[in-house]
């Protein structure tokens, strides 16, 4: 690369263009030729970074905006499924189980549990706990039917998580847990969308102390239920 | 599904989308996307979806097709993390560059010819509240492009937003804003010269 170009009537005609360039409006032929000038011309070359500069700087003005709710499960079940779809064997409501359960296992690592268990979805017994000890899984069932999962992770607080993928439930459940003693606490109130859904949330006391879980239909029918204990 | 009030675990998301997560830089999530590992992508997605969510909706200004950019923003920029070059630029430019090509291309996609949106929608883009975090990055240039651009002329300040944000060429702002082409250049040009001016001299003091 050399100072000025061999015609330096070429920087004056190409000034214009670098804005664009820097701005990546610019396309065709004036791109080609713009870009082939500063090859050859350190001046504009440097022009041209400093204007990249303040093209980056104005990208980074665009305003945070909150996304709708869910959207980050959404993109984990479209990462996902982009990771195996090759295969192509899971149907799209394990997707987002699977998926969810991914972003619950970053979450739990992310707030310092330091589980190294994989969690797999969908495989295992009934009831079980993680090679780390820290996580117990169990299915949530009703009469013997096989409705989803229920994940507790030890830790300070104690977190649940509970996909349901085969509910025939239109509309809103409450998710309560059993503790040992008899105590209940009410985990949240959600929303079914065609009997699907999934949640997580800290619960009052420690993962050992869980003796079961289950969802409650409005008039107080008990759905599915989970054992997380003999 | 819908949680009729936002569940905990959202909650958590949304407080630890900075740093928390890792002091991993974007550039380390970035290689970790490379070889497919799917928590660095999700920890990716934590902390860029309120900026890449941000940038569409502000380009397309329907919350269902924006949802739909910023998706796709965000799966392209784990398909393509290994071509990503820090040479040419951060990541934080690299995904906000993504999700405006591809914000524009939805826009054109559904019209027949970009539409004129008034320079104030434009003006507001300028986001005043950004996180400290951004700004113990950004401050020196964001916080001095934003100074300078206010203090452009209005015309000049609109064709410069047009471009950088919008992707608009020089031919589709001289057509939107019914002045010469050579005009609409010019605009640019001044407008970008000035910037660059302002954030060189405060830069310098």
């Amino acid at each position: 690369m050399s100072g000025y170009a061999e015609d330096p009537r070429r920087c004056e005609m190409v000034q214009d263009e670098l804005a664009e360039l820097a701005l990546g409006i610019l396309s065709g032929r004036n791109r080609s030729e713009v870009l082939s000038h500063v090859e050859s011309c350190s001046l504009c070359g440097a022009e041209l970074e400093r204007l990249s500069v303040v093209a980056d700087a104005l990208l980074q003005l665009a305003p945070e905006v909150q996304p709708p709710l869910g959207f980050e499960l959404r993109v984990a079940e479209r990462l996902q499924a982009d990771r195996i779809q090759p295969e192509a064997t899971t149907s799209p409501r394990q997707f987002g189980r699977v998926a969810f359960f991914a972003t619950a296992a970053a979450i739990i690592a992310v707030l310092g549990f330091g589980l190294g268990a994989a969690i797999t979805p969908g495989g295992g017994n009934s009831q079980g706990q993680s090679a780390a000890a820290n996580l117990t899984t169990a299915k949530l069932t009703s009469h013997g039917h096989v409705l989803g999962d229920v994940m507790i992770s030890a830790g300070s607080p104690a977190w649940m998580f509970m996909t349901v993928d085969d509910g025939s439930w239109p509309g809103t459940v409450t998710c309560a847990v059993t503790y040992a003693g008899g105590r209940v606490q009410t985990v949240g109130v959600f929303r079914l969308s065609s009997g699907y859904g999934a949640w997580g949330a800290p619960l009052s006391s420690s993962a050992g102390q869980v003796r079961s879980a289950r969802l409650v239909a409005s008039n107080g029918t008990v759905l599915a239920s989970a054992q997380l204990s003999a | 599904m819908i949680a009729l009030r936002p569940p905990a675990v959202l909650l958590v998301m949304r407080r630890s989308r900075r740093g928390d997560e890792g002091d991993a830089s974007d550039e380390a999530l970035l290689s970790g996307m490379a070889v497919g590992d799917e928590r660095a992508g999700l920890i990716f997605v934590r902390r860029y979806q309120h900026r890449v969510f941000g940038m569409a909706v502000s380009i397309v200004g329907d919350t269902a097709l924006a949802e739909d950019v910023a998706q796709e923003a965000l799966i392209r920029i784990f398909r393509h993390a290994s071509v990503f070059d820090a040479r040419r630029g951060s990541v934080s430019t690299w995904t906000l560059t993504i999700t405006r090509n591809l914000a524009i291309d939805a826009l054109r996609a559904q019209r027949s010819s970009p539409t004129d949106p008034g320079a104030q929608v434009f003006l507001q883009l300028i986001s005043p509240d950004r996180l400290p975090e951004d700004a113990a990055v950004t401050e020196d240039a964001v916080g001095r492009v934003r100074t300078a651009l206010e203090n452009l002329p209005v015309d000049q300040c609109r064709a410069v937003l047009l471009a950088a944000m919008c992707g608009r060429t020089a031919a589709e702002i001289a057509h939107t804003e019914a002045i010469p082409i050579g005009t609409a250049k010019g605009r640019i040009r001044l407008g970008m010269a000035k910037l660059r001016e302002a954030l060189e001299i405060e830069g310098a003091q």
